[in-house]
C-alpha cells in the first residue's frame, strides 16, 4: 500500500490553497454565471467527444455549446483531418446539419437554399449563383472554430489564448498516449439537472462521499481509514487541472457477480492507459472529466461533461469508453462495470439537485470542506480566478 | 413482470444446454432501458430467484458464448447474452440494495442514452 493514512495531508502540500470555506454565491449567482460565460467558456478548450466516433471520411458529430449560443459541427474531412465549424450557413445563418451525427457523402447541404459545403468546409454549390453579386465562394467557406485533439480526445476554443498542449499544461507530460487508440464508445446517458454546474461537477470531484452516499455500492472498495473513510493516494494540480488517485483495499470483500466478472476478463490485453494506480480522476477545467479504471486484462475510461445551460441548469454527459470487446466474457465483464457505475452516478446525481437547491435558499453562505475536498478547493479557486481575469491572458 | 406462465411469449428458445433456464427466458431483453425496467417492475424475490438460476449457471454460459464471434451469434446464443446482461442489471439491487430500485435513484427517469 502507498497511501498514507493521515490527516490534512493535502492542505500541507498545497498551503497556498489555504483551509478557509468557500463562498456558495458562485453557485447560485446569475451575475456570476454571466461572467463564467464570457470569461471561462468563450476562452477554455472544451472536449466535445472522442474521433473513435469519426472513423470515416465526411463522419461529423454537432455538439451544443448552449452557454456560448454555439453548435459546433466537428467532420472529418475526406483530407482526413478533423475540423471544428460553426453549424451555420454563410448565406443567411441557417443551422446547417440537423442531425446530431451522420456522415457527408459529397456535399453538406443547407435545407434553406442548399448551399452545398464539401467535407473540409469549402462552399462548393450555391443555386443560381449568376444572381448573386460579387459572390466568391472561396471567401465563403463555414466559420472554423479552433479544434485540435488530444489522445483522440477532441477540444474546440471558441476564442482561444493558447493552444491546447498549452492549456494542458502537464497533463499532456502525464497523460502519455499509450492505450487510447484502443478506446471506442460503447455507452452513454444524458441527464438534465436543476442544478448549477459547478455543484454537478463538485459532487463527482472529491472522495469524502464514497463511504456515506455510496454505502451500498462500495463499502470499503478503496483504502481509507479504519472508519471507512477514503484516502486518496495522490493529489497533483497542473495549471487550472487536477487529478488524484485511489487505492484498491487489498481487504475489500467482491460479491459474487463482481468475483465472476474479474475472473472472466481476460482479455486478450490491449489497452494498457497511463495510469499510476487503479483509479484516476482528472478534471480538464472547467467542465470535462476523465476517470480510468484498471481492470484485470484491459483498462477503461468514463467520461462527464457539464455544459451549463442556466446558473441552475446544467446538462451532465456521460460516456463509456473501453476496447471494443473480443467475445462474449469481455462484453459481460464491460457490461457490467457500466451498470454499476450507472448506479454509482445514480446515487451521485440526487445530491447535484438537492445541494442546488440547498445552496439557493441562501440558508447556507459557504461550503464547509475538508481535507479530502481539496481538489474541489482548487477548481473553486481556479474558477474565481478565471473570472477576475477581464481581457484574458 | 410478463406472462404468469414461466415462459415469457417474447423469450423465444434458448440454446440447448440451457434449457433449464427457460423460465427465465423473459429476461432476453435487447435494450438496456428494457432490462432497467424488467428489475424496476419485479419484486425483490422473482429478482433473487433469476439472479441465483443464472450465477449457478454462469461459467457455463460464459464458456458457451466465448464459442461464437460477438457479431455472428446464433439468435439463440443472443437470447442467452442478454439474460446475462439482465443478471448484470439486477445483480446490484440483489446483492446491494435488497430491493429492485437503487435507493434514492431515480433509474429510468434520469438517465436517458445519449451519443
Amino acid at each position: 500500500m502507498t497511501t498514507v493514512i493521515g490527516n490534512k495531508r493535502w492542505a500541507k502540500k498545497f498551503p497556498e490553497l489555504g483551509t478557509a470555506p468557500v463562498a456558495a454565491e458562485s453557485c447560485i449567482s446569475p451575475e456570476f454565471f454571466e461572467l463564467e460565460r464570457e470569461r471561462i467558456f468563450r476562452r477554455s478548450w472544451l472536449c466535445v467527444g472522442n474521433v473513435c466516433v469519426l472513423p470515416e471520411r465526411g463522419d461529423y458529430i454537432v455538439r451544443e455549446v448552449a452557454i456560448c449560443d454555439a453548435q459546433i459541427l466537428v467532420m472529418r474531412g475526406q483530407d482526413g483531418v478533423v475540423r471544428g465549424f460553426h453549424n451555420v450557413c454563410s448565406h443567411r445563418g441557417n443551422t446547417l446539419a440537423w442531425d446530431e451525427s451522420g456522415r457527408c457523402r459529397g456535399y453538406m447541404t443547407c435545407n434553406f437554399h442548399s448551399w452545398g459545403y464539401d467535407s473540409t468546409g469549402q462552399l462548393k454549390w450555391v443555386p443560381d449563383a449568376e444572381n448573386f453579386f460579387d459572390l466568391d465562394k472561396s471567401k465563403l467557406g463555414l466559420t472554423p472554430v479552433a479544434t485540435e485533439i488530444f489522445n483522440g480526445f477532441i477540444f474546440i476554443n471558441l476564442d482561444p489564448r493558447e493552444t491546447l498542449a498549452e492549456y494542458l499544461d502537464g497533463v499532456t507530460q502525464r497523460l502519455t498516449p499509450e492505450g487510447f487508440d484502443q478506446l471506442r464508445l460503447q455507452r452513454s446517458y444524458r441527464v438534465n439537472e436543476r442544478a448549477n454546474w459547478k455543484v454537478a461537477l463538485d459532487a463527482q470531484n472529491e472522495g469524502y462521499h464514497v463511504s456515506s452516499q455510496h454505502r451500498y455500492l462500495m463499502p470499503n472498495l478503496f483504502v481509507g481509514t479504519d472508519e471507512g473513510c477514503l484516502r486518496l493516494e495522490d493529489v497533483s494540480f497542473f495549471n487550472r487541472h487536477s487529478v488524484y488517485t485511489a487505492e484498491l483495499n487489498a481487504a475489500y470483500r467482491p460479491t459474487p457477480i463482481e468475483a465472476a466478472m474479474f475472473q472472466i476478463d481476460q482479455g486478450p490485453s490491449r489497452c494498457r492507459l497511463p495510469m499510476r494506480n487503479v483509479f484516476e480522476f482528472y478534471l480538464l477545467f472547467p467542465n470535462f472529466v476523465m476517470i480510468f479504471f484498471r481492470g484485470p486484462a484491459n483498462d477503461s475510461c468514463i467520461t462527464h461533461t457539464f455544459w451549463p445551460l442556466a446558473v441552475d441548469r446544467t446538462l451532465w454527459e456521460i460516456r463509456f469508453y473501453g476496447p471494443d470487446p473480443q467475445n462474449a466474457a469481455e462484453r459481460l465483464s464491460q457490461d457490467f462495470m457500466q451498470v454499476f457505475n450507472r448506479v454509482v452516478f445514480d446515487e451521485d446525481a440526487t445530491a447535484h439537485e438537492t445541494v442546488h437547491a440547498g445552496l439557493a435558499s441562501r440558508a447556507k453562505q459557504h461550503l464547509i470542506l475538508q481535507d479530502e475536498e481539496v481538489a474541489i478547493r482548487h477548481f473553486h479557486k481556479v474558477v474565481d480566478e478565471q473570472v477576475a481575469i477581464r481581457n484574458g491572458a | 413482470m410478463r406472462g404468469g406462465d414461466g415462459i415469457a411469449k417474447s423469450g423465444g428458445a434458448l440454446p440447448e444446454s440451457f434449457q433449464d433456464l427457460g423460465p427465465f427466458a423473459h429476461w432476453a431483453l435487447s435494450a438496456e432501458v428494457e432490462r432497467m425496467a424488467a428489475r424496476e417492475n419485479s419484486t425483490l424475490e422473482e429478482l433473487q430467484v433469476f439472479y441465483d438460476a443464472m450465477m449457478r449457471r454462469l461459467p457455463a454460459i460464459v464458456e458457451y458464448l466465448n464459442l461464437f464471434p460477438l457479431d455472428r451469434m446464433p439468435e439463440e446464443a443472443q437470447r442467452l447474452l442478454q439474460m446475462a446482461l439482465s443478471l448484470n442489471e439486477v445483480s446490484f439491487a440483489v446483492e446491494r440494495y435488497r430491493q429492485p430500485r437503487v435507493i434514492n435513484g431515480r433509474e429510468r427517469a434520469r438517465f436517458f442514452p445519449g451519443q
